[in-house]
């Protein structure tokens, strides 16, 4: 109780943020490699789905690391770009065109 | 030394970030498998993986962590809220949307159904039940 007490809790948050945050970066690298090679359409709209929700967690991570918890609402409006984006490409490849 | 923080904040945010790591860690098998998986088709898993696992996961870590954290100011407790609001809208819409682009690619036939054994829907919709 007493000894694990003595560490400051921001710097434990901090510190262990950061180190999460390489994974991070990896795996935006590895999706990016998917939505530049991806053979169709679907494939690079699929990998920019997960490279999207993966950027909204990522977001609500740098919102603790900066201090700024005001961050949070430009998630909200990343996650419902990207489910837009899903619903248009599903409409335009069902019906080859993207108006009414 | 000044503030201790208590030892329900510190179980806050141990529990947070063991969600957090658990999220990156599907983070990282999502997008080794969407490199390594043969077709659109089984991409879908990857992309649920990644979508469900690696962003649902950590964001509800970061509530927790955001809960626990008195070095953020009050604005902590809109944090908290606004990461479980985007935790559940983003687990309703992940699922949604990536039904809706796999249902308009085979409908469309935009993508290959390459390495395949059995194609019912395909069959159902050459005989017109579907």
């Amino acid at each position: 109780m007493g000894r694990m007490l003595m560490i400051d809790l921001e710097w434990w948050v901090e510190s262990c943020l950061t180190l999460l945050m390489i994974p991070y970066f990896v795996a935006f690298l590895l999706y990016m490699v998917r939505i530049l090679k991806g053979p169709t359409l679907s494939d690079r709209v699929l990998a920019v789905d997960a490279l999207g929700y993966d950027l909204a967690a990522f977001m609500t991570v740098l919102t603790i690391l900066l201090k700024s918890p005001i961050i949070i609402v430009c998630s909200v409006v990343l996650i419902l770009w990207i489910f837009s984006l899903d619903i248009y490409v599903a409409k335009y490849l069902e019906a080859k065109e993207l108006g009414g | 030394m000044v503030d201790l923080a208590s030892p329900v904040d510190w179980l806050l945010v141990i529990a947070g970030q063991v969600l957090i790591t658990v999220g990156v860690f599907c983070d990282l098998v999502a997008s080794i498998s969407m490199i390594r998986f043969p077709n659109f088709y089984t991409r879908l898993h990857a992309a649920t993986v990644g979508s469900i696992g690696g962003a649902f996961v950590p964001i509800i870590g970061v509530a927790l962590v955001a809960a626990g954290s008195e070095f953020l100011g009050v604005y902590r407790w809109f944090l908290c809220g606004a990461s479980l609001v985007i935790a559940f809208v983003e687990l309703l819409l992940a699922g949604a949307g990536s039904h809706a682009l796999a249902r308009a690619t085979h409908r469309a036939k935009a993508a290959p159904v390459m390495p395949v054994i059995v194609d019912q829907l395909e069959e159902d919709r050459s005989r017109g039940e579907v």
